[in-house]
């Protein structure tokens, strides 16, 4: 029989709550009850959980809780609350003779004049606590928590409707949420070592969550860039291998690596087990099966460019002998080898392939795929999967006309499979009339396209050659 | 960086470099030792993929003798304790890895190896 536990979180991603909470009782080996009907827009939810302490643990972990408190009632109203508060006294009558208390009466979407906070712990004072009122550390936290509907926009004096909440919520705390605080802690600005693509610290909070990283295992990111989640998942005690095709991102401008100093900053420079230069599509790993998380932020060819070796398809007519490069060169510089676009819904199919070599049974891919708003439909997800490899979790982090979606992918077969081809032209053809493609597929030219659709008129013919001439631009000056 | 354990994770992976590419071989290493923390259970979950023989010629190549020949069968905490240092806390900051089969050279700077291939290396 699971207990009820009253869950406050963070306004923020609320799409990412109940994969983060999973996660977590997944990691920890617990069960938890999430009703089927939860609003996720909504702040407060009622959970089922075995004890007291798994409630801690999830205070602890999830980046997106705030408080816990056991549950105790809900109502539309305070009489029907009292009402159900009452037939609960042998929950809390153990409380009443001596231990030390206060309450606390908070509104959302609201806030509560002083006068009425008041009254409103006058009126549970059926409930008879003899003990201390200690503001500062009581050994009792009782909460109520009014719920009011979004009245953004719309003009009213700061109290007005004050009593006309949509539910009111009352419960014993168990702990106020502990993890939030790391947001703070990998704040890039703060950070010795970041780059303009470095990822938010709240998400890769989030992201690392999703890998059920923990002491131990062993977690890797093919574009780890200047390395934002290497920094979170070695905070909870994961290894973290790292590559990416340019060097530059990892390394910074000084001797040490970008990448380790940062890590320095946080203690975990240790668990930063290697990192590497290399193209995950001609990568060096002798062997499958070593990984407990794959965590990426893979490039979009927006603001990084997604790149891999190869050269890009010229007539053959135009084409030069492939040669070794002649060394060492004149202005002695590290040989840099010609590189490719990369698209991003082959890269992201041949991401699913790579992640079933490499993982362990068990193990868990995390990654963002950016999306087309208008464009996206739930099967875009789907096709990516692939035998052995199931889909956990998929959250969209919204900016409007496009948005990211994190990705969790489970490895489920134990069977061995072989590295993939990464040959592009395997993947499914587009333009198949009426067929739908993928809101992901030439996520590149749509962001240069703001969007628009090709068949938006006269405007066609210019915005596709700007594309195009953009994408030449980016080849042209073939930086890695 | 460059550890031993990635040192036994990483091959040759030029065009047609099929056989013989691992492991890789260790020219003009700087090595320097910084301490890890152990954690048992990794090292005994980790033992399965570790190519031993590679392993204890990488260790010895650069001073290090402490491991047995044979990977053992009994895991006593004084041989994870080995295998801990050896897999971790052994870096190579500077020098290069070298494909025993084709030659190529995979050079490591300041810790951070370029595994990239040429143009002609790729399939």
């Amino acid at each position: 029989m699971l207990d009820q536990y009253l869950f406050i979180f963070a306004q923020a991603h609320e799409d990412f709550r109940i994969p983060e909470l999973r996660s977590i009782a997944e990691l920890h080996q617990f069960p938890i009850k999430i009703p089927e009907d939860i609003d996720v827009k909504r702040p407060f939810a009622v959970l089922g959980l075995e004890k007291e302490e798994h409630a801690r643990i999830l205070a602890r972990r999830c980046i997106l809780v705030k408080h816990v408190y056991e549950f105790y009632a809900s109502a539309t109203s305070y009489e029907e609350l009292h009402e159900k508060n009452r037939a609960l006294h042998a929950r809390w009558d153990k409380y009443a003779a001596d231990t030390s208390f206060k309450f606390f009466v908070a509104g959302f979407n609201q806030s509560i004049p002083q006068r009425r906070q008041k009254d409103v712990v006058e009126s549970f004072s059926y409930m008879d606590f003899q003990g201390k009122i200690d503001m500062k550390n009581p050994e009792l936290i009782m909460g109520c928590f009014e719920e009011y509907y979004d009245k953004q926009g719309t003009m009213r004096h700061k109290h007005e409707g004050d009593g006309n909440f949509r539910e009111v919520f009352f419960g014993r705390l168990i702990e106020d949420g502990s993890a939030r605080s790391l947001v703070q802690k990998f704040d890039v600005k703060k950070r010795a070592y970041y780059g303009n693509t470095s990822m938010e610290a709240e998400i890769s909070l989030l992201m690392v969550n999703q890998t059920l990283a923990s002491p131990g295992k062993v977690v890797y990111d093919p574009f780890i860039g200047t390395g934002s989640m290497a920094y979170t998942t070695a905070h909870f005690g994961a290894f973290v291998f790292g590559s990416d095709i340019d060097g530059r991102q990892m390394r910074g401008k000084e001797n040490q690596p970008g990448i380790m100093r940062a890590a320095a900053q946080y203690g975990v420079a240790e668990r930063i087990l290697d990192l590497g230069t290399f193209d995950v599509t001609h990568h060096p790993w002798r062997c499958g099966g070593f990984l407990d998380a794959i965590i990426t932020d893979p490039p979009y060819g927006v603001r990084a460019g997604a790149k891999r070796l190869g050269r890009r398809e010229t007539p053959r007519s135009l084409r030069r002998p492939i040669s070794a490069p002649s060394t060492p060169r004149p202005d002695d510089q590290p040989y840099i080898p010609p590189m490719k676009l990369y698209e991003l819904s082959a890269l992201a199919t041949d991401l699913v392939l790579l992640a079933r070599y490499l993982l362990r049974p068990g193990g868990r891919l995390v990654f963002f795929l950016p999306t087309v708003t208008d464009e996206y439909q739930e099967v875009d997800i789907q096709t990516m999967t692939c035998e052995g490899m199931e889909l956990v979790a998929n959250s969209l982090q919204d900016f409007g006309v496009w948005g990211r979606r994190l990705v969790t992918i489970r490895k489920t077969t134990s069977q061995d499979y072989p590295p993939p081809a990464f040959d592009t032209a395997a993947a499914p053809s587009d333009d198949v009339d009426g067929a739908h493609v993928p809101a992901h597929r030439h996520f590149r030219q749509k962001y240069f396209q703001k969007f628009r659709s090709p068949t938006e008129g006269d405007e066609e013919g210019s915005q596709r050659s700007l594309s195009e001439a953009i994408e030449q631009v980016a080849e042209d000056n073939n930086l890695p | 960086m460059v550890r031993l354990i990635t040192h036994n994770l990483l091959a040759c992976h030029a065009k047609n470099c099929n056989t013989n590419n691992f492991p890789l071989q260790l020219k003009d290493v700087q090595v320097e030792q910084r301490e890890a923390e152990f954690n048992p259970d990794f090292l005994r979950g980790f033992m399965p993929r570790i190519e031993w023989k590679a392993l204890v010629e990488a260790a010895k190549q650069v001073g290090d003798t402490s491991l047995p020949l044979e990977q053992p069968e009994m895991l006593d905490d004084e041989f994870l304790k080995q295998l801990h240092h050896v897999l971790l806390e052994i870096h190579i900051d500077e020098g290069a890895l070298v494909c025993p089969n084709c030659g190529h050279v995979y050079p490591i700077m300041n810790g951070i190896p370029n595994m990239l291939l040429a143009e002609n290396e790729i399939g």
